[in-house]
């Protein structure tokens, strides 16, 4: 008896209690708006296809408009509002790269969010996809650090109240939080100093960002990094349209010992320090804390399905053949996970094709999600799936065709 | 079912739900129609589905999710050029490179499927029936004919 001929388990035992039941609902959703998408664009260019492409579009006109930001920028207490005031009006189109820098930034979250959201629903993160996963959530966190930074950067009425609030949950935090807010404002209160530790603290994880990208991308074989050239042109002329229609300016410069009480909130950037209007600074530590780590941990807990419910998606890691592999590397490029690689062959293959081999491909255990794309690459049938043989397809078909 | 054309269809396990549809390995709408699950339209190796056609069956068919929208990124796209590189062959086979098919929908694309697979076989109604350099599953001298046919 065949995976593929057994009764498929209906969606109800497929799943397991609560949680499972509502990651497909999850799932289904997500794949439901996707096929209202369908209706207004081809497959290849539906847009939540390419949030991660997006995200690092998104990032890459942040450096560059940062590049331009920074050159003017004056990181003291006295000269930052002044050099921002002076980009925005004294430097020609400085308004508009401002704005650039502030809507792609927006964008950037909100693509990093869908992408997070999409992979998690659509189970992206199954299996051995635990790398991305996690280096994406470290890119969220530095992302979410390198907009707060930013938003100080400013050092208008705004930036002074976040700073006071960041300050405070971070002195909230037993033990180190002290340390840790003398760490960041260098010295007992704001000084001088602060603003260079900011703009530090905005460009350098801001750097690591590619870094983490790296990471982000080392197990994928073609990652996917670019969205199509229509979405490219439509997210660039939209940051432009907003940076031009809605420009950023008209902040109130900070003022020294002043007592600002409220600001404009900024709901991509600045969600936590709204939950202070009614938590302790404590609390809303402790939670972001808790949703970090729940966020690392998703891939460990709560599988949807138990490996028996998979069917014929659990078909076990890829086991190479070796008298049959001649070492072709088909199977190496076509590998979407990088879990193939070829070795110099320690003997000859035992198949006449494979007698004069001078490779031999190995899957790496920890790398395989069992999708089985290498045993379609392979003409040479030097590659199976455990639970799902060349001998049980074959028998599956002949029970097919018969009659 | 006699004049029905027998097709076999291979429906990657992430792509359309077809636990609605299926009655015994069968579609219910298209009773000809023997459905075989896979893990990825990837995992299908062209020669399977050479052999598929050689064993009998009038037409065989892959199915993956919408193109973009794999779950391992590309399956679907690999699967497509192999689909492009075996109908080229089959052509110097002398097998219509009609039998074969493509299709890619997602977990709630059924009508769509039911309609393309609909279609699908209505083609298949039309061509010339049994090609010359195909051997009846039950014929025993057939393969003569057929010495590049593996």
């Amino acid at each position: 008896m065949t995976l593929a001929t057994q009764a498929r388990p209906s969606p109800e035992t497929a799943v397991r209690g609560r949680y499972g039941r509502f990651m497909t609902a999850l799932l289904r959703g997500t794949i439901r708006l996707d096929t209202a998408i369908h209706r207004i664009y081809p497959t290849d260019y539906n847009p939540l296809y390419y949030t991660g492409g997006l995200a690092n579009l998104f990032l890459l006109i942040l450096v560059l408009s940062g590049l331009f930001l920074f050159f003017y920028y004056e990181a003291s207490l006295g000269g930052a509002f002044e050099s921002v005031r002076y980009i925005t009006e004294g430097v020609p189109y400085g308004g508009i790269i401002r704005g650039i820098h502030r809507y792609a930034a927006d964008a950037f979250i909100v693509a990093v969010l869908l992408h997070l959201f999409r992979n998690w629903f659509t189970d992206r993160y199954l299996f051995s996809r635990d790398n991305p996963w996690i280096s994406g959530m470290f890119l969220l966190v530095f992302g979410g650090f390198v907009g707060l930074t930013g938003y100080q950067l400013i050092w208008d009425e705004r930036a002074q109240v976040l700073t006071g609030l960041f300050l405070g949950m971070l002195r909230a935090v037993p033990a180190v939080g002290e340390p840790l807010a003398r760490i960041f404002i260098g010295g007992a209160g704001v000084s001088n100093s602060t603003l260079v530790r900011v703009l530090f603290l905005h460009v350098a994880p801001a750097s690591t960002l590619y870094v983490l990208l790296w990471w982000h991308y080392l197990r994928l074989r073609h990652p996917k990094i670019w969205p199509p050239a229509t979405w490219v042109l439509f997210s660039v002329g939209l940051v432009f349209l907003l940076a031009g229609i809605i420009p950023a300016r008209g902040e109130t410069p900070a003022t020294p010992g002043g007592r600002p009480t409220g600001f404009p909130m900024d709901v991509f950037f600045l969600l936590p320090f709204w939950l202070l209007n009614w938590f302790a600074p404590l609390f809303v530590v402790a939670l972001l804390t808790v949703l970090v780590v729940l966020g690392f941990a998703i891939p460990y807990i709560g599988r949807r399905e138990h490996p028996e419910a998979m069917s014929v998606r659990h078909a076990g890691v890829a086991q190479v053949i070796d008298g049959n592999c001649t070492g072709c590397e088909l199977c190496y490029y076509d590998c979407p996970y990088n879990a193939i690689i070829m070795v110099p062959s320690p003997a000859p293959g035992l198949s006449r094709a494979a007698a004069n081999r001078t490779l031999l491909a190995v899957v790496l255990e920890s790398r395989c999600v069992e999708c089985g794309i290498c045993v379609g690459a392979c003409p040479f049938e030097a590659l199976e799936l455990p639970a799902f043989l060349e001998r049980d397809v074959r028998q599956a078909v002949a029970e097919a065709v018969r009659a | 079912m006699s004049d029905a054309p027998k097709v076999v269809g291979f429906v990657c396990d992430w792509s359309v739900d077809l636990a609605p549809l299926l009655d015994g390995g069968r579609l219910r709408a298209l009773p000809n129609v023997r459905i075989i699950r896979i893990p990825c339209s990837g995992f299908m190796r062209p020669s399977w589905l050479e052999e598929t056609l050689n064993r009998g069956a009038d037409g065989v068919f892959v199915t993956g999710c919408p193109y973009g929208d794999c779950l391992n990124r590309e399956g679907n796209y690999l699967m497509r050029d192999r689909l492009d590189q075996l109908q080229r062959r089959l052509v110097r086979r002398r097998i219509d490179p009609a039998r074969l098919a493509m299709l890619a929908h997602g977990l709630h694309d059924q009508e769509a499927f039911l309609a393309e697979v609909g279609a699908f076989v209505e083609r298949l109604r039309a061509l010339p029936a049994a090609a010359p350099a195909r051997p009846a599953p039950t014929a025993t001298a057939a393969t003569a004919a057929e010495g590049e046919g593996s």
